[in-house]
């Protein structure tokens, strides 16, 4: 593969996650050949420290027509492209008090006015859904058209995919600015020269608001850490996807999933509440805690922040991922023992920490914003990968000029400035 | 100020407890002082600090404490004076720690280390010294699981062996040097009847003595460098080796087997066990010639390494900073010279953990880091012994040190390494599964083990990591140390669930 970097392109995706993966993928399948940039491994940053889950289940009521839309539109994916380990697995919420049982079933009917199909379970019924899951809780939730991809490898296959359509892809290129003459972007500087470009997406998750800032583009995005246990391979024992029931909502709210990856390991990830990033000066590491002054390049954590020249104010997450929090051991060893005493005596392998981005209403910003050629598609809140086969839609179409299969009204960049003067 | 997700889990647990059938007990421990490691470093840390009047606790990870030089054999079969005498030193050593006040104990791996001394707090997430001050680190293995709260660490973990894959490395009757030195002086079985000994480094010759010693038979060895004059220089210039490099040497006088220079393995060859193994002359650059390959049969044992790696996930878990030095065996702790005080307070690294040297410097630099810790607690002024200490350490550190420099790997290793060859055993993947994640635009280790699994297994990339980053570097025509590296992470060593929440535990 050629390492060195093109001088032009017709478009520059900064940031080879999902989401950027996914919108190379759409933009390459239309004739349009991207060039995707990304400062670190492919997926290497939240993308591939997530769980990958493709849910329609206690989500944004009004992206229902999306969610839908993007559920079926990874079955396609698996069909047409394969080899990211698609399973329909179904997902299960437990609920373990009482009053949300009730919040459950404000879900439930929603969901199901929408044409969806999720029911409530007594626990007799969860554990003919999932046998292991024997802990004392009172109910469970249940949407079996749900669906878990391998993270790594949907970033890999997208990319492959997009590869083989026309893109070229770029790892370990980080971008410091966008370029604009007059009100349009002409190209992007990175640290391994300069490329040509009338096109930017903006595609860099937590890291996309520092970019966006230099060009007057102000993203409300806030940092979030999210935190997962992996376990050792062990025989298969956890079928589903099981999740907590999300009853209150809203950016502060602690979020649960568990999971058994196709190859052995239970992985368990959570958010914690308080999780999100107030200040640059809160960040839960300081740079360069772990090695200061190291040469030593670590697996991908050591992102190139340093080298971004990002406005003063905006908050990103820390260069180097710290590790994750000791409460988040205890409590999430506690929680999967509570439901799934039979694990007690597997191994944990490995922990991390990734970093999701937080808008003030849980949805992604997708769209054009600032000067002519810039377009967002980022924010993905912790659950991105479900929703990135319709963000790249979203973009594809928006770039094209062509009319998006859903609303794209609730993505705008310009939402909260205009919510705001109303 | 738990989430509302979890915060339940706490409360039911009180209600309903089918949860951990068995307490595994976690026993605690306070010291001023906890070694890591007890071997040649560890031992004599854990002497000079406990002398000094603070209380050492050694944590190790093998059933015994020793080390992989002063190995203690589980009863005492012992086959002639040399080993005697490194059995014999090693247990004076043991004895010489415990009886200055260091509690050993051994068969407890860390898992994971933390500041202060308390138990979690939200927030607590970089592995520094908090305002309190002080350590909690966190072991289990056959021994127990115990947690040790300490004011200072010293971390001599050591080394293993820095292996590079080929075709056939997984069958039976092939491992690295250092494993067959093991089995040979813990069971005293060779092992193998014959054994093929390769690579490259001083230790081939004593790997070669404990399998003779232990009733084997060795083929030949093949050493990868080829440059005898100089290496015969140095040994000139340093007569303090001459007696152990002539009780070593004996055997070759003896007739016993030979040893051959500028031909590495490029394959283990057999059914069910190794039967032979293909070796190439290597070129100028350092790259075996598959074009002039030879074979030597009638084995049923072949150990191949290139030297050691320093055990660095502890000393990285803390913060410390660490330098690439290859002849130093790679990323190496780095240390302060006349206290071996790491680059985080409170955190002093001895032995192969700050650079391959051996086990004399080891056993110095252990007892300048145990001495310069004590005195960092308020044990007394210790600066005049670590002087005289340094002095003493300066020759044999600058021998090893230069004969090391003389066995760095090959360059070219990675041409032997064809696609069907196993890289990562714990995933089982292949080197053309990693090639291919490379052509697909991974670009690094990070890339390659997130697209192909390498790396990413039980061993966590202490075993194969070291060969990937050869394979991808010459893929990609960059230096191993751009290539990166596995990033620590908790727990250091699996740990089981109900252990760590009994550990965690408030």
């Amino acid at each position: 593969m050629s390492t060195t970097l093109p001088k032009t392109a017709e478009v520059v995706i900064i940031g080879g996650g999902i989401v950027g993966a996914a919108t190379a993928q759409a933009l390459a399948r239309t004739g349009v050949k991207p060039l995707v940039l990304e400062k670190g491994a492919f997926g290497g940053a939240v993308s591939g420290a997530s769980l990958a889950c493709i849910s329609t289940h206690m989500m944004d009521l009004d992206e229902l027509p999306l969610l839908a839309w993007t559920r079926a539109r990874w079955a396609e994916l698996d069909a047409e492209i394969g080899g990211f380990e698609y399973n329909r697995c179904g997902q299960l919420r437990f609920i373990a008090r009482e009053h949300d049982i009730a919040v459950a079933e404000g879900w439930i009917a929603a969901e199901r006015a929408a044409g969806l199909t999720p029911e409530l379970l007594d626990p007799t019924a969860v554990r003919a859904v999932e046998p292991a899951l024997t802990g004392p809780i009172l109910a469970a939730s249940w949407s079996a058209l749900d669906a878990v991809v391998n993270p790594f490898l949907a970033v890999r296959a997208l990319l492959a995919d997009a590869q083989r359509h026309g893109a070229t892809v770029r790892a370990h290129t980080p971008v410091t600015a966008v370029c604009t003459e007059g009100h349009r972007v002409t190209g992007v500087t990175t640290t391994g020269g300069h490329v040509d470009t009338p096109l930017v997406v903006l595609a860099a998750g937590p890291w996309a608001a520092r970019l966006a800032a230099p060009l007057g583009v102000v993203l409300p995005m806030l940092p979030r850490k999210a935190q997962c246990l992996a376990t050792v391979r062990v025989p298969p024992v956890i079928r589903r996807v099981v999740g907590a029931c999300e009853s209150t909502g809203g950016v502060e709210a602690g979020y649960t999933q568990i999971q058994q990856a196709r190859e052995g390991q239970v992985l368990f990830n959570t958010v914690l509440a308080g999780g999100t990033v107030q200040s640059p000066g809160s960040s839960p590491a300081p740079d360069g805690a772990r090695s200061a002054g190291s040469t030593r390049v670590s697996d991908g954590e050591a992102a190139h922040d340093s080298s971004l020249t990002g406005a003063a104010n905006s908050v990103v997450p820390p260069s180097i991922v710290p590790p994750v929090d000791l409460a988040f051991v205890r409590d999430s060893v506690e929680t999967l023992l509570w439901l799934f005493p039979g694990l007690a005596d597997i191994q944990v392998l490995r922990s991390w920490v990734r970093y999701e981005a937080v808008t003030p209403d849980s949805r992604f910003v997708a769209g054009p914003a600032g000067p002519d050629g810039l377009w967002i598609a980022a924010g993905d809140n912790g659950t991105g990968f479900v929703r990135s086969p319709a963000i790249g839609r979203l973009i594809t179409d928006g770039i094209l000029g062509r009319t998006p299969p859903f609303d794209a009204a609730l993505y705008r960049a310009d939402r909260f400035t205009a919510t705001a003067a109303a | 100020m738990n989430s509302s997700t979890l915060s339940f889990a706490g409360k039911a647990s009180t209600g309903h407890s089918h949860a951990p059938s068995k307490d595994p007990g976690v026993e605690p421990f306070s010291c001023d002082v906890c070694v890591v490691g007890a071997g040649a470093a560890g031992l004599s840390a854990a002497h000079a600090a406990a002398a000094c009047g603070t209380s050492v606790v050694v944590l190790d990870a093998f059933p015994r404490p020793g080390g992989q030089y002063y190995m203690q054999p589980p009863a005492a079969p012992l086959a002639s004076a040399k080993a005697m005498r490194q059995v014999t030193d090693g247990a004076a050593l043991i004895a010489e720690a415990e009886r200055a006040g260091a509690r050993i104990l051994p068969g407890r791996e860390v898992w994971g280390v933390f500041p202060g001394g308390g138990q979690p707090e939200r927030g607590t997430s970089a592995a520094a010294p908090s305002d309190a001050g002080g350590f909690t680190l966190h072991a289990d293995g056959d021994g127990g699981a115990v947690r040790v709260t300490a004011r200072a660490i010293v971390v001599a973990t050591g080394a293993h062996d820095r292996v590079v894959p080929f075709p056939g490395w997984t069958l039976p009757g092939v491992m690295p040097p250092g494993a067959g030195q093991r089995l040979a002086k813990l069971s005293g079985t060779p092992p193998g009847r014959r054994t093929l000994i390769a690579g490259s480094g001083a230790f081939l010759l004593p790997v070669a003595s404990s399998i003779l010693k232990a009733g084997g038979e060795i083929a030949a060895i093949f050493e990868a460098d080829n440059r005898v004059l100089a290496a015969a220089g140095i040994v000139a210039r340093n007569p303090s080796i001459w007696g152990e490099l002539a009780r070593l040497a004996r055997p070759l006088f003896r007739a016993e087997f030979e040893v051959h220079r500028g031909a590495v393995v490029v394959a283990a060859l057999g059914d069910d066990r190794v039967r032979a193994a293909r070796l190439a002359p290597l070129d100028t650059s350092g790259t075996p010639d598959l074009a002039q390959t030879f074979e030597i049969d009638d084995i049923d044992a072949l150990l191949v390494g290139y030297g050691f790696r320093p055990h660095v996930e502890l000393t990285d878990a803390l913060g410390c900073t660490h330098d690439f030095d290859e002849a130093a065996g790679g990323w190496i702790c780095r240390a302060a010279p006349d206290t071996f005080a790491t680059t985080v307070a409170g955190v002093f690294a001895a032995g192969e953990t700050t650079g391959i040297a051996g086990s004399r410097p080891a056993l110095l630099s252990g007892r300048i880091a145990g001495l310069a810790a004590a005195e960092s607690l308020g044990f007394g002024d210790t600066s005049g012994e670590r002087r005289y200490l340094v002095e003493r350490r300066r020759r044999p550190a600058a021998f090893a040190a230069a004969l090391a420099t003389h066995f760095t790997p090959p360059a070219g290793l990675a041409a032997a390494i064809t696609n069907d060859t196993v890289m990562c055993r714990c995933e089982d993947v292949t080197a053309g599964e990693v090639r291919a994640a490379l052509a697909d635009g991974a670009d690094d280790a990070f890339g390659a083990k997130l697209w192909s699994r390498a790396g990413m297994g039980l061993c966590q990339g202490r075993v194969c990591g070291f060969g990937l980053a050869r394979l991808i570097a010459a893929e990609r025509g960059i230096d191993p140390e751009e290539v990166g590296f596995n990033t620590p992470r908790l727990p250091l060593r699996p740990v089981k669930l109900s252990t760590m929440q009994a550990a965690l535990k408030e």
